[in-house]
């Protein structure tokens, strides 16, 4: 049984892409087959975050009016054996296609690959509604800002009408130091107003921003960063491990605030 | 929010007509002699740029919230009115009642249209006739309230519950959510949203809620809005309308303060 996970937000620039083209990566670390599709058309940017821009010839708008056949649009990774993406058009807009063709191309995927991870465009409109029309599943990327976090509440009540019940949440962009100097949301925070459970909190890191701009996702690397690992185990969470969540606090110390730490212990015995 | 005996809470006068604006009714459904009935609000009831896919998620809204309150398999009658339907959407009630695990049996409908598509999919079918308007369901003489409306559901930032009688939210009311009820308003939750009670005027509506941190509150025609900072302890409160404008109590002390006070 294959798994159709949209990844969705409804606000704009909290990282959707970025976690799916990492969570691609990962899930295919992992051994699984797994293809992502760029459901955001006229504004495509997957395929830039896994640096396959110059190898996309055909794209989905083509094989839904049988230009092409789905192989032939499909890019295979070759960094990453076991994952691909089907490209979005760039030069056409989401009223080009509508949910049932959608659904359509999604389950022919399914046949093919363990996991079908769709990368739903900012917005609640047609280009949300195709690229929710197959999910089965969907991952709620947020990032603890007071309007991402209502336009995912949005989104959430908007996938419970339409039969999508399977929820999970991702905290993305979180900067333990902000939250405990109370200035930023905190993870209970945003699941006290979303209540759906969450699978996994992503720090804030520079390096995303190097990744992203080089078009290597950071799952690629050897040696995982925080917020590789994070990723990481949001997708063996998915595969259903069991796992205890990341301290991002304890990450955060630096050297000087471990010394200041023992010295306060130190001088309080 | 502050308690009736603390300072004045800030409460903005009155200025607009709220109970005028719209009385617009949604998807709703009514228990009657064992079966359900499932009432399409009128063409006229709603407001023009009600959609298909509005009343749709209406729909599912009120199934998702209510499942606890039928019989599994329980019939179901399809009040349609002067609603056009079409087969696609037809079949989309029907399969959204068996997800919950209800029946469509019947399709009442004064469209001449709807009946015939009501038919061929295989629905026992009552045409009513177009009947004058005076003696339609909305103008009933100074019609009573609604029988009280129980959801047991998450009300998310978009969605609106809307019923003409008393609402019952068992979980919370999000902020940019809303419940209007022309009724009270009881939340067995938080209510970080919009709740305005008394939707159609009558302004001895109360606002009920475990916790009280709402964006605005609404009784009647009065309008208030939740204090700058939220107070650190949140216990039930009452909201309740006084000369003064919107006033909120703890809700232990609300026999002692107000019942007395007004009666």
């Amino acid at each position: 049984m294959s798994r159709i996970i949209v990844i969705t937000s409804g606000k704009g620039g909290v990282g959707k892409t970025t976690v799916t083209a990492n969570l691609g990566v990962t899930l295919a670390r992992l051994g699984s087959q797994v293809v992502l599709v760029d459901a955001d058309f006229g504004l495509r940017n997957l395929d830039l975050l896994l640096g396959l821009e110059n190898r996309v010839v055909y794209t989905a708008v083509e094989v839904i009016a049988g230009e092409c056949r789905l192989e032939q649009a499909l890019v295979k990774d070759k960094r990453q054996p076991g994952l691909a993406l089907l490209p979005a058009a760039q030069t056409r807009k989401a009223e080009a296609i509508n949910p049932n063709q959608m659904k359509q191309l999604i389950m022919a995927l399914a046949q093919m690959y363990d996991y079908v991870l769709i990368d739903c465009p900012a917005g609640i409109e047609m280009g949300f509604k195709n690229a929710i029309a197959a999910a089965e599943e969907a991952l709620i990327v947020t990032t603890p800002e007071i309007a991402a976090v209502r336009d995912a509440d949005r989104v959430i009540g908007l996938l419970e009408a339409n039969n999508i019940k399977r929820v999970h949440l991702i905290v993305n962009r979180l900067r333990p130091n902000m939250v405990q100097a109370n200035d930023m949301m905190s993870v209970e925070d945003v699941q006290e107003i979303l209540a759906i459970p969450l699978i996994g909190v992503i720090p804030e890191d520079e390096r995303i921003i190097v990744s992203t701009n080089r078009g290597e996702p950071l799952a690629l690397a050897d040696n995982l960063s925080l917020p590789g690992v994070a990723i990481n185990h949001i997708a063996r969470r998915l595969k259903g491990e069991r796992l205890e969540f990341i301290d991002l606090d304890a990450t955060n110390n630096n050297f000087f605030s471990r010394i200041r730490k023992l010295l306060w212990s130190k001088l309080g015995s | 929010m502050t308690s009736d005996s603390a300072p004045p809470t800030p409460v903005s006068s009155v200025s607009e007509n709220l109970s005028e604006e719209k009385r617009e009714l949604q998807v709703h459904l009514k228990n009657e002699d064992g079966t359900l009935l499932l009432i399409l609000p009128t063409e006229a009831e709603t407001a023009s740029t009600t959609s298909w896919t509005d009343l749709w998620e209406q729909l599912k809204h009120r199934l998702n919230g209510g499942s606890r309150f039928w019989q599994p398999q329980a019939s179901v009658h399809l009040m349609a009115q002067d609603r056009l339907l079409d087969g696609r959407q037809l079949k989309a009630i029907a399969d959204a009642l068996t997800e919950t695990q209800l029946q469509l049996k019947r399709v009442y409908t004064n469209r001449r249209q709807t009946a015939v598509t009501a038919a061929t999919a295989g629905y026992s079918v009552e045409q009513q006739t177009e009947v004058p308007s005076l003696s339609l369901e909305p103008s009933k003489p100074a019609a009573a309230l609604a029988e009280p409306l129980y959801v047991e559901t998450t009300v998310r930032s978009g969605v609106e519950i809307r019923h003409s009688g008393t609402a019952i939210v068992l979980g919370d009311v999000n902020p940019g959510g809303s419940v209007v009820a022309a009724g009270d308003i009881l939340v067995w939750g938080r209510l970080r949203g919009i709740a305005h009670a008394g939707a159609f005027g009558n302004a001895r509506c109360r606002i009920m809620a475990l916790q009280m941190e709402p964006t605005q509150l609404r009784i009647a025609d009065y309008v208030a809005r939740a204090p700058e900072k939220t107070p650190a302890n949140l216990y039930p409160e009452v909201a309740y309308v006084t000369p003064e404008g919107i006033r909120i109590t703890k809700a232990t002390d609300l026999s002692k303060t107000h019942l007395l006070s007004n009666s």
